[in-house]
Protein backbone atom coordinates (compact mmCIF):
# COMPACT_ATOMS: atom_id res chain seq x y z
CA UNK A 1 0.00 0.00 0.00
CA UNK A 2 1.27 3.43 -0.92
CA UNK A 3 1.28 6.07 1.80
CA UNK A 4 2.28 8.90 -0.51
CA UNK A 5 1.54 9.30 -4.18
CA UNK A 6 2.57 12.37 -6.11
CA UNK A 7 1.83 12.49 -9.83
CA UNK A 8 3.12 14.97 -12.36
CA UNK A 9 3.63 17.77 -9.84
CA UNK A 10 4.16 21.23 -11.30
CA UNK A 11 4.94 24.25 -9.19
CA UNK A 12 6.11 27.73 -10.14
CA UNK A 13 7.01 30.81 -8.16
CA UNK A 14 6.03 33.72 -10.37
CA UNK A 15 7.77 32.81 -13.63
CA UNK A 16 10.27 30.38 -12.15
CA UNK A 17 9.25 26.76 -12.59
CA UNK A 18 10.62 24.92 -9.55
CA UNK A 19 8.97 21.54 -10.04
CA UNK A 20 8.63 20.33 -13.61
CA UNK A 21 6.48 17.23 -13.40
CA UNK A 22 7.59 15.15 -10.44
CA UNK A 23 6.36 11.60 -9.82
CA UNK A 24 7.07 10.14 -6.42
CA UNK A 25 5.49 7.16 -4.71
CA UNK A 26 6.34 5.99 -1.23
CA UNK A 27 5.15 2.60 0.01
CA UNK A 28 4.28 1.79 3.60
CA UNK A 29 7.41 1.26 5.67
CA UNK A 30 9.68 2.63 3.00
CA UNK A 31 12.41 5.17 3.72
CA UNK A 32 13.13 7.49 0.81
CA UNK A 33 16.00 9.95 0.84
CA UNK A 34 15.84 12.94 -1.48
CA UNK A 35 19.23 14.33 -2.42
CA UNK A 36 20.49 16.92 -4.85
CA UNK A 37 22.02 20.38 -5.13
CA UNK A 38 20.46 23.43 -3.50
CA UNK A 39 17.73 25.02 -5.57
CA UNK A 40 16.94 21.70 -7.20
CA UNK A 41 13.40 21.64 -5.80
CA UNK A 42 13.84 19.12 -2.95
CA UNK A 43 12.47 21.36 -0.23
CA UNK A 44 9.69 22.66 -2.44
CA UNK A 45 8.58 19.10 -3.12
CA UNK A 46 8.44 18.45 0.61
CA UNK A 47 6.56 21.69 1.24
CA UNK A 48 4.01 20.72 -1.42
CA UNK A 49 3.51 17.29 0.13
CA UNK A 50 2.96 18.89 3.57
CA UNK A 51 0.50 21.52 2.22
CA UNK A 52 2.78 24.43 3.11
CA UNK A 53 2.75 25.23 -0.60
CA UNK A 54 0.00 24.63 -3.12
CA UNK A 55 0.89 22.98 -6.42
CA UNK A 56 -0.13 24.36 -9.81
CA UNK A 57 -1.08 21.03 -11.31
CA UNK A 58 -0.78 17.33 -10.56
CA UNK A 59 -2.23 14.93 -8.03
CA UNK A 60 -1.30 14.19 -4.43
CA UNK A 61 -2.69 11.27 -2.44
CA UNK A 62 -1.72 10.82 1.19
CA UNK A 63 -2.72 7.69 3.07
CA UNK A 64 -5.37 6.93 0.47
CA UNK A 65 -7.02 10.35 0.74
CA UNK A 66 -6.85 12.66 -2.26
CA UNK A 67 -5.36 15.97 -1.21
CA UNK A 68 -5.60 17.52 -4.64
CA UNK A 69 -6.20 16.60 -8.23
CA UNK A 70 -6.17 18.31 -11.60
CA UNK A 71 -9.29 18.36 -13.75
CA UNK A 72 -9.55 20.31 -17.01
CA UNK A 73 -6.14 21.84 -16.31
CA UNK A 74 -7.38 23.30 -13.01
CA UNK A 75 -6.12 22.24 -9.61
CA UNK A 76 -8.71 21.28 -7.02
CA UNK A 77 -7.82 20.92 -3.36
CA UNK A 78 -10.01 18.94 -0.97
CA UNK A 79 -12.24 20.69 1.57
CA UNK A 80 -11.15 21.91 4.99
CA UNK A 81 -12.42 18.89 6.87
CA UNK A 82 -10.59 16.42 4.66
CA UNK A 83 -7.49 18.57 4.84
CA UNK A 84 -7.57 18.39 8.62
CA UNK A 85 -7.77 14.61 8.36
CA UNK A 86 -4.88 14.48 5.93
CA UNK A 87 -2.80 16.74 8.18
CA UNK A 88 -3.10 14.22 10.98
CA UNK A 89 -1.60 11.56 8.69
CA UNK A 90 1.80 13.16 8.29
CA UNK A 91 4.39 14.93 10.41
CA UNK A 92 7.09 17.34 9.33
CA UNK A 93 10.47 17.97 10.94
CA UNK A 94 11.94 21.31 9.98
CA UNK A 95 15.53 22.20 9.32
CA UNK A 96 15.50 24.84 12.05
CA UNK A 97 13.17 22.94 14.42
CA UNK A 98 10.49 25.65 14.70
CA UNK A 99 9.69 24.64 18.25
CA UNK A 100 7.39 26.96 20.16
CA UNK A 101 9.83 28.86 22.42
CA UNK A 102 7.21 29.90 25.00
CA UNK A 103 6.11 26.29 25.61
CA UNK A 104 7.99 23.74 27.68
CA UNK A 105 9.19 20.59 25.93
CA UNK A 106 6.15 18.76 27.27
CA UNK A 107 3.72 21.37 26.03
CA UNK A 108 5.40 21.50 22.63
CA UNK A 109 4.62 17.82 22.26
CA UNK A 110 1.18 17.68 23.87
CA UNK A 111 -0.41 20.93 22.68
CA UNK A 112 -1.60 19.60 19.33
CA UNK A 113 -2.70 16.31 20.91
CA UNK A 114 -4.94 18.14 23.36
CA UNK A 115 -6.25 20.99 21.22
CA UNK A 116 -6.34 19.45 17.74
CA UNK A 117 -6.79 15.76 18.41
CA UNK A 118 -8.95 16.28 21.50
CA UNK A 119 -7.03 13.90 23.73
CA UNK A 120 -7.23 14.36 27.49
CA UNK A 121 -4.27 15.84 29.32
CA UNK A 122 -3.51 12.45 30.83
CA UNK A 123 -3.53 10.62 27.49
CA UNK A 124 -1.32 13.29 25.97
CA UNK A 125 1.12 13.12 28.88
CA UNK A 126 1.44 9.36 28.53
CA UNK A 127 2.22 9.69 24.82
CA UNK A 128 4.67 12.47 25.59
CA UNK A 129 6.49 10.47 28.27
CA UNK A 130 6.86 7.51 25.92
CA UNK A 131 8.30 9.69 23.18
CA UNK A 132 10.69 11.48 25.53
CA UNK A 133 11.97 8.11 26.70
CA UNK A 134 12.54 7.12 23.10
CA UNK A 135 14.33 10.39 22.37
CA UNK A 136 16.43 10.09 25.53
CA UNK A 137 15.04 13.39 26.83
CA UNK A 138 13.08 12.30 29.90
CA UNK A 139 14.77 14.77 32.22
CA UNK A 140 14.07 17.66 29.81
CA UNK A 141 10.27 17.46 29.94
CA UNK A 142 9.93 20.75 31.81
CA UNK A 143 12.81 22.56 30.12
CA UNK A 144 12.26 25.27 27.53
CA UNK A 145 13.66 24.98 23.99
CA UNK A 146 16.13 27.82 24.60
CA UNK A 147 17.84 25.72 27.27
CA UNK A 148 18.41 22.75 24.97
CA UNK A 149 21.21 22.06 22.52
CA UNK A 150 20.39 22.04 18.82
CA UNK A 151 20.44 18.26 18.75
CA UNK A 152 18.06 18.04 21.69
CA UNK A 153 15.76 20.62 20.12
CA UNK A 154 15.63 18.62 16.91
CA UNK A 155 14.79 15.47 18.85
CA UNK A 156 11.97 17.32 20.59
CA UNK A 157 10.65 18.40 17.22
CA UNK A 158 10.79 14.79 16.01
CA UNK A 159 8.84 13.79 19.12
CA UNK A 160 6.34 16.55 18.41
CA UNK A 161 5.88 15.28 14.85
CA UNK A 162 5.51 11.69 16.08
CA UNK A 163 3.04 12.51 18.85
CA UNK A 164 -0.01 12.28 16.62
CA UNK A 165 1.24 8.88 15.35
CA UNK A 166 1.35 9.86 11.67
CA UNK A 167 1.52 7.38 8.80
CA UNK A 168 4.43 9.19 7.23
CA UNK A 169 7.13 11.52 8.51
CA UNK A 170 8.85 14.15 6.38
CA UNK A 171 12.27 15.55 7.24
CA UNK A 172 13.54 18.76 5.67
CA UNK A 173 17.32 18.65 6.09
CA UNK A 174 17.01 17.67 9.76
CA UNK A 175 20.72 18.01 10.54
CA UNK A 176 21.72 20.98 8.38
CA UNK A 177 21.37 23.49 11.23
CA UNK A 178 23.36 21.37 13.69
CA UNK A 179 27.02 21.16 14.67
CA UNK A 180 28.61 17.98 13.28
CA UNK A 181 28.90 16.44 16.75
CA UNK A 182 25.20 17.06 17.46
CA UNK A 183 23.95 15.44 14.27
CA UNK A 184 24.78 11.96 15.50
CA UNK A 185 22.01 11.79 18.10
CA UNK A 186 19.42 12.99 15.61
CA UNK A 187 20.56 10.53 12.93
CA UNK A 188 20.46 7.69 15.47
CA UNK A 189 16.86 8.54 16.29
CA UNK A 190 15.93 8.51 12.61
CA UNK A 191 17.75 5.18 12.16
CA UNK A 192 15.76 3.70 15.04
CA UNK A 193 12.56 4.92 13.41
CA UNK A 194 13.63 3.23 10.17
CA UNK A 195 14.10 -0.03 12.08
CA UNK A 196 10.54 0.32 13.40
CA UNK A 197 9.44 0.55 9.76
CA UNK A 198 8.27 4.13 10.02
CA UNK A 199 7.51 5.48 6.57
CA UNK A 200 9.81 8.45 5.98
CA UNK A 201 10.85 10.92 3.30
CA UNK A 202 14.12 12.61 4.16
CA UNK A 203 15.65 15.54 2.32
CA UNK A 204 19.29 15.42 3.31
CA UNK A 205 22.87 16.26 2.46
CA UNK A 206 24.22 13.46 4.68
CA UNK A 207 25.14 11.09 1.87
CA UNK A 208 26.46 8.21 3.96
CA UNK A 209 23.42 8.42 6.18
CA UNK A 210 21.12 8.33 3.15
CA UNK A 211 22.99 5.32 1.83
CA UNK A 212 22.79 3.41 5.12
CA UNK A 213 19.26 4.24 6.22
CA UNK A 214 17.19 4.82 3.08
CA UNK A 215 15.69 2.02 1.03
CA UNK A 216 15.59 4.25 -2.00
CA UNK A 217 17.31 7.46 -3.01
CA UNK A 218 15.84 10.07 -5.30
CA UNK A 219 18.26 12.49 -6.92
CA UNK A 220 16.65 15.80 -7.90
CA UNK A 221 18.10 18.63 -9.92
CA UNK A 222 16.58 21.46 -11.93
CA UNK A 223 13.04 20.63 -10.84
CA UNK A 224 13.05 17.05 -12.13
CA UNK A 225 13.96 13.65 -10.74
CA UNK A 226 17.20 12.87 -12.54
CA UNK A 227 17.66 9.39 -11.16
CA UNK A 228 16.21 7.13 -8.50
CA UNK A 229 17.00 3.67 -7.30
CA UNK A 230 17.96 1.45 -4.38
CA UNK A 231 20.07 3.51 -1.98
CA UNK A 232 23.30 1.59 -2.03
CA UNK A 233 23.28 1.14 -5.77
CA UNK A 234 22.56 4.78 -6.56
CA UNK A 235 25.35 6.03 -4.32
CA UNK A 236 27.97 3.50 -5.38
CA UNK A 237 27.03 3.14 -9.01
CA UNK A 238 25.08 6.12 -10.38
CA UNK A 239 24.03 5.89 -14.00
CA UNK A 240 23.39 9.50 -14.97
CA UNK A 241 26.29 11.89 -15.60
CA UNK A 242 24.60 14.59 -13.48
CA UNK A 243 24.31 12.23 -10.52
CA UNK A 244 27.92 11.14 -10.85
CA UNK A 245 29.08 14.76 -10.91
CA UNK A 246 27.02 15.56 -7.81
CA UNK A 247 28.15 12.52 -5.83
CA UNK A 248 31.77 13.14 -6.78
CA UNK A 249 31.55 16.21 -4.55
CA UNK A 250 31.12 14.02 -1.45
CA UNK B 1 29.77 82.28 44.42
CA UNK B 2 27.61 79.44 43.10
CA UNK B 3 28.44 80.39 39.55
CA UNK B 4 32.13 79.90 40.23
CA UNK B 5 31.53 76.64 42.07
CA UNK B 6 29.36 75.25 39.28
CA UNK B 7 31.83 76.37 36.66
CA UNK B 8 34.71 74.73 38.48
CA UNK B 9 32.91 71.45 39.00
CA UNK B 10 31.64 71.25 35.43
CA UNK B 11 35.11 71.99 34.03
CA UNK B 12 36.67 69.44 36.37
CA UNK B 13 34.11 66.78 35.56
CA UNK B 14 34.43 67.25 31.80
CA UNK B 15 38.23 67.33 32.02
CA UNK B 16 38.34 64.16 34.10
CA UNK B 17 35.98 62.36 31.72
CA UNK B 18 38.09 63.34 28.72
CA UNK B 19 41.32 62.28 30.42
CA UNK B 20 39.74 59.00 31.52
CA UNK B 21 38.50 58.28 27.98
CA UNK B 22 41.95 58.97 26.54
CA UNK B 23 43.68 56.75 29.08
CA UNK B 24 41.10 53.98 28.74
CA UNK B 25 41.32 54.05 24.94
CA UNK B 26 45.09 53.84 24.97
CA UNK B 27 44.83 50.90 27.37
CA UNK B 28 42.16 49.07 25.39
CA UNK B 29 44.61 48.39 22.57
CA UNK B 30 46.71 46.21 24.84
CA UNK B 31 43.89 44.29 26.45
CA UNK B 32 41.84 41.45 24.97
CA UNK B 33 38.29 42.34 24.06
CA UNK B 34 35.83 42.35 26.95
CA UNK B 35 38.58 42.56 29.61
CA UNK B 36 37.75 44.79 32.55
CA UNK B 37 40.01 47.82 32.67
CA UNK B 38 40.46 49.67 35.96
CA UNK B 39 39.89 53.39 35.86
CA UNK B 40 43.19 55.23 36.37
CA UNK B 41 43.69 56.73 39.83
CA UNK B 42 44.13 60.40 38.80
CA UNK B 43 40.78 60.28 37.07
CA UNK B 44 39.07 58.98 40.18
CA UNK B 45 40.61 61.81 42.18
CA UNK B 46 39.47 64.38 39.64
CA UNK B 47 35.92 63.00 39.67
CA UNK B 48 35.90 63.10 43.46
CA UNK B 49 37.09 66.71 43.39
CA UNK B 50 34.29 67.58 40.97
CA UNK B 51 31.86 65.90 43.32
CA UNK B 52 33.11 67.94 46.29
CA UNK B 53 32.46 71.15 44.37
CA UNK B 54 29.10 70.01 43.04
CA UNK B 55 27.78 68.71 46.37
CA UNK B 56 27.11 72.06 48.09
CA UNK B 57 25.37 73.22 44.95
CA UNK B 58 23.04 70.21 44.89
CA UNK B 59 22.34 70.50 48.61
CA UNK B 60 21.45 74.17 48.21
CA UNK B 61 19.08 73.46 45.34
CA UNK B 62 17.40 70.64 47.26
CA UNK B 63 17.07 72.85 50.36
CA UNK B 64 15.56 75.74 48.39
CA UNK B 65 13.09 73.39 46.69
CA UNK B 66 11.96 71.86 49.97
CA UNK B 67 11.58 75.30 51.49
CA UNK B 68 9.60 76.44 48.48
CA UNK B 69 7.28 73.47 48.71
CA UNK B 70 6.77 73.25 52.48
CA UNK B 71 7.38 76.90 53.38
CA UNK B 72 3.75 77.53 54.12
CA UNK B 73 2.38 74.34 55.67
CA UNK B 74 -1.33 75.15 55.28
CA UNK B 75 -1.01 76.14 51.64
CA UNK B 76 1.03 73.03 51.03
CA UNK B 77 -1.54 70.73 52.60
CA UNK B 78 -4.46 72.28 50.76
CA UNK B 79 -2.49 72.18 47.50
CA UNK B 80 -1.74 68.51 48.05
CA UNK B 81 -5.41 67.78 48.65
CA UNK B 82 -6.56 69.55 45.49
CA UNK B 83 -3.83 67.98 43.40
CA UNK B 84 -4.64 64.53 44.77
CA UNK B 85 -8.24 65.07 43.62
CA UNK B 86 -6.95 66.12 40.21
CA UNK B 87 -4.73 63.09 40.17
CA UNK B 88 -7.84 60.93 40.51
CA UNK B 89 -9.11 62.33 37.21
CA UNK B 90 -5.70 61.96 35.58
CA UNK B 91 -5.53 58.38 36.72
CA UNK B 92 -9.08 57.78 35.47
CA UNK B 93 -8.18 59.06 32.01
CA UNK B 94 -5.04 56.95 32.08
CA UNK B 95 -6.64 53.68 33.11
CA UNK B 96 -9.66 53.95 30.78
CA UNK B 97 -7.40 54.89 27.89
CA UNK B 98 -5.24 51.83 28.50
CA UNK B 99 -8.31 49.59 28.73
CA UNK B 100 -9.74 50.84 25.43
CA UNK B 101 -6.67 51.63 23.37
CA UNK B 102 -4.82 48.32 23.74
CA UNK B 103 -7.56 46.12 22.21
CA UNK B 104 -8.40 48.86 19.70
CA UNK B 105 -4.74 48.96 18.73
CA UNK B 106 -4.81 45.22 18.08
CA UNK B 107 -7.85 45.64 15.84
CA UNK B 108 -6.22 48.51 13.95
CA UNK B 109 -3.03 46.47 13.52
CA UNK B 110 -5.04 43.52 12.18
CA UNK B 111 -6.93 45.91 9.90
CA UNK B 112 -3.74 47.40 8.54
CA UNK B 113 -2.41 43.93 7.76
CA UNK B 114 -5.68 42.84 6.16
CA UNK B 115 -5.50 41.22 2.74
CA UNK B 116 -8.61 43.15 1.71
CA UNK B 117 -7.17 46.29 0.20
CA UNK B 118 -9.90 48.75 1.16
CA UNK B 119 -9.77 47.70 4.80
CA UNK B 120 -5.98 47.96 4.85
CA UNK B 121 -6.15 51.40 3.21
CA UNK B 122 -8.73 52.62 5.72
CA UNK B 123 -6.64 51.64 8.73
CA UNK B 124 -3.49 52.93 7.09
CA UNK B 125 -5.17 56.33 6.74
CA UNK B 126 -6.41 56.10 10.32
CA UNK B 127 -2.91 55.56 11.70
CA UNK B 128 -1.43 58.18 9.40
CA UNK B 129 -3.90 60.88 10.44
CA UNK B 130 -3.92 60.12 14.17
CA UNK B 131 -0.16 60.05 14.35
CA UNK B 132 0.22 63.01 12.05
CA UNK B 133 -1.93 65.58 13.85
CA UNK B 134 -1.59 67.02 17.36
CA UNK B 135 -3.25 65.06 20.13
CA UNK B 136 -4.55 68.32 21.57
CA UNK B 137 -6.34 69.07 18.32
CA UNK B 138 -7.87 65.59 18.28
CA UNK B 139 -9.15 66.08 21.83
CA UNK B 140 -10.78 69.38 20.81
CA UNK B 141 -12.33 67.72 17.77
CA UNK B 142 -13.85 64.90 19.82
CA UNK B 143 -15.24 67.42 22.29
CA UNK B 144 -16.58 70.06 19.91
CA UNK B 145 -17.10 67.87 16.84
CA UNK B 146 -20.51 66.44 17.74
CA UNK B 147 -22.00 69.93 18.07
CA UNK B 148 -20.33 71.69 15.17
CA UNK B 149 -20.63 68.74 12.76
CA UNK B 150 -23.99 67.24 13.74
CA UNK B 151 -25.60 69.78 16.01
CA UNK B 152 -25.62 67.35 18.92
CA UNK B 153 -25.45 69.06 22.29
CA UNK B 154 -23.14 67.22 24.61
CA UNK B 155 -23.45 69.40 27.69
CA UNK B 156 -25.94 67.16 29.48
CA UNK B 157 -24.37 63.83 28.61
CA UNK B 158 -23.50 62.05 31.81
CA UNK B 159 -22.44 58.44 32.30
CA UNK B 160 -22.29 57.71 36.01
CA UNK B 161 -20.00 60.28 37.57
CA UNK B 162 -18.44 61.21 34.21
CA UNK B 163 -19.45 64.24 32.16
CA UNK B 164 -18.78 64.62 28.46
CA UNK B 165 -15.53 66.51 29.01
CA UNK B 166 -14.09 63.50 30.75
CA UNK B 167 -15.60 61.03 28.28
CA UNK B 168 -14.38 63.04 25.30
CA UNK B 169 -10.85 63.09 26.64
CA UNK B 170 -10.91 59.30 27.07
CA UNK B 171 -12.26 58.83 23.53
CA UNK B 172 -9.61 61.18 22.17
CA UNK B 173 -6.75 59.56 24.03
CA UNK B 174 -7.92 56.04 23.18
CA UNK B 175 -8.23 56.74 19.46
CA UNK B 176 -4.82 58.39 19.39
CA UNK B 177 -2.96 55.82 21.46
CA UNK B 178 -4.58 52.96 19.52
CA UNK B 179 -2.78 54.27 16.43
CA UNK B 180 0.59 54.10 18.18
CA UNK B 181 -0.11 50.73 19.78
CA UNK B 182 -1.25 49.41 16.40
CA UNK B 183 2.13 50.16 14.87
CA UNK B 184 3.93 48.55 17.79
CA UNK B 185 1.75 45.42 17.55
CA UNK B 186 2.16 45.26 13.78
CA UNK B 187 5.92 45.40 14.17
CA UNK B 188 5.79 42.65 16.78
CA UNK B 189 3.52 40.40 14.73
CA UNK B 190 5.56 40.86 11.57
CA UNK B 191 8.79 40.10 13.40
CA UNK B 192 7.55 36.59 14.18
CA UNK B 193 9.44 33.99 12.16
CA UNK B 194 7.44 32.30 9.40
CA UNK B 195 8.43 28.91 10.82
CA UNK B 196 6.14 29.40 13.82
CA UNK B 197 3.09 29.70 11.54
CA UNK B 198 4.26 26.75 9.44
CA UNK B 199 4.87 24.50 12.43
CA UNK B 200 1.41 25.34 13.77
CA UNK B 201 -0.18 24.74 10.37
CA UNK B 202 1.46 21.33 9.91
CA UNK B 203 0.36 20.30 13.42
CA UNK B 204 -3.20 21.10 12.42
CA UNK B 205 -3.87 24.15 14.60
CA UNK B 206 -6.69 26.34 13.32
CA UNK B 207 -5.98 29.95 12.39
CA UNK B 208 -7.39 31.33 15.64
CA UNK B 209 -5.56 28.71 17.72
CA UNK B 210 -2.31 29.63 15.96
CA UNK B 211 -2.95 33.28 16.62
CA UNK B 212 -3.97 33.10 20.26
CA UNK B 213 -1.81 30.19 21.46
CA UNK B 214 1.35 30.52 19.41
CA UNK B 215 1.76 33.99 17.97
CA UNK B 216 0.18 36.48 20.38
CA UNK B 217 1.90 35.27 23.59
CA UNK B 218 5.27 35.66 21.89
CA UNK B 219 4.33 39.04 20.44
CA UNK B 220 3.48 40.32 23.94
CA UNK B 221 7.02 39.65 25.06
CA UNK B 222 8.48 41.32 22.00
CA UNK B 223 6.41 44.51 22.22
CA UNK B 224 6.46 45.04 25.97
CA UNK B 225 9.37 47.54 26.07
CA UNK B 226 7.79 49.70 23.35
CA UNK B 227 4.34 49.48 24.91
CA UNK B 228 5.91 50.50 28.23
CA UNK B 229 7.30 53.58 26.54
CA UNK B 230 3.85 54.62 25.35
CA UNK B 231 2.23 53.88 28.71
CA UNK B 232 4.68 56.18 30.45
CA UNK B 233 4.13 58.87 27.84
CA UNK B 234 0.39 58.53 28.35
CA UNK B 235 0.70 59.32 32.06
CA UNK B 236 2.24 62.65 31.17
CA UNK B 237 -0.03 63.24 28.16
CA UNK B 238 -3.13 63.15 30.39
CA UNK B 239 -2.16 66.75 31.19
CA UNK B 240 -3.40 67.65 27.70
CA UNK B 241 -6.97 67.13 28.94
CA UNK B 242 -6.53 70.62 30.31
CA UNK B 243 -7.73 71.95 26.94
CA UNK B 244 -11.12 70.39 27.62
CA UNK B 245 -11.16 71.91 31.11
CA UNK B 246 -11.24 68.47 32.69
CA UNK B 247 -10.26 69.04 36.29
CA UNK B 248 -7.33 66.66 36.08
CA UNK B 249 -4.13 67.30 37.96
CA UNK B 250 -2.37 69.64 35.56
CA UNK B 251 -5.45 71.84 35.23
CA UNK B 252 -5.58 72.05 39.02
CA UNK B 253 -1.87 72.80 39.26
CA UNK B 254 -2.15 75.63 36.72
CA UNK B 255 -5.07 77.17 38.59
CA UNK B 256 -3.35 76.86 41.96
CA UNK B 257 -0.07 78.23 40.61
CA UNK B 258 -1.70 81.39 39.32
CA UNK B 259 -3.80 81.78 42.48
CA UNK B 260 -0.79 81.39 44.76
CA UNK B 261 1.62 83.19 42.44
CA UNK B 262 4.02 80.29 43.03
CA UNK B 263 5.55 77.43 41.09
CA UNK B 264 5.09 75.14 44.09
CA UNK B 265 1.92 73.40 42.73
CA UNK B 266 3.78 72.55 39.52
CA UNK B 267 6.63 70.99 41.47
CA UNK B 268 4.20 68.89 43.51
CA UNK B 269 2.34 67.88 40.33
CA UNK B 270 5.67 66.87 38.81
CA UNK B 271 6.30 64.67 41.83
CA UNK B 272 2.90 63.00 41.39
CA UNK B 273 3.65 62.24 37.73
CA UNK B 274 7.07 60.92 38.57
CA UNK B 275 5.93 58.67 41.42
CA UNK B 276 3.19 57.28 39.18
CA UNK B 277 5.67 56.54 36.41
CA UNK B 278 8.15 55.11 38.86
CA UNK B 279 5.54 52.59 39.98
CA UNK B 280 4.69 51.81 36.35
CA UNK B 281 8.36 51.19 35.62
CA UNK B 282 8.52 48.77 38.53
CA UNK B 283 5.42 46.95 37.30
CA UNK B 284 6.75 46.75 33.74
CA UNK B 285 10.01 45.37 35.11
CA UNK B 286 8.09 42.69 37.00
CA UNK B 287 6.05 41.73 33.94
CA UNK B 288 9.18 41.57 31.81
CA UNK B 289 10.86 39.40 34.41
CA UNK B 290 7.87 37.05 34.51
CA UNK B 291 8.34 36.42 30.78
CA UNK B 292 12.07 35.84 31.03
CA UNK B 293 11.68 32.09 31.32
CA UNK B 294 12.27 31.74 27.59
CA UNK B 295 14.17 33.66 24.97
Amino acid sequence: MNILEMHDIHKSYNDLEVLKGIDLTVAKGEVVAVIGPSGGGKSTLLRCATILERIDSGKIVIGGDVLCDTKDEKIHYCDKKMMGEIKSKFGLVFQNFNLFPHFSVRRNITEALIHVHKKTKLEADIICDELLLKMDLVEKADAYPCNLSGGQQQRVSIARALATSPDILFFDEPTSALDPELTKGVLTVIKDLALEEMTMVIVTHEMSFARDVADRIVFMDGGVIVEEGPAYELVTNPKQERTKAFLAGY
Amino acid sequence: MFGTLTGCSVVLAVASLIVSEIIMNSKKKHYPEGAKIKKPAPVVILLAAAGVFALPLLVTIAYKLIKLVTGDKDTFVSTMKLLAQGFGFSFGIFIFTIIFSLPLGLIVAAGKMSKIKTIAAFFKAYVSILRGTPLMLQLLLVYFGPYYLFGITTGNIQIGPFNYRFIASIIGFSLNYAAYFAEIFRGGIQSMPKGQYEAAQVLGFSKSQTYFKIILPQVVKRVLPSVGNEVITLVKDTSLAQVLAVSEMFTQASALASAQVSVMPFIVAGLFYYVMNFIIELLLGLIEKSMNYYS
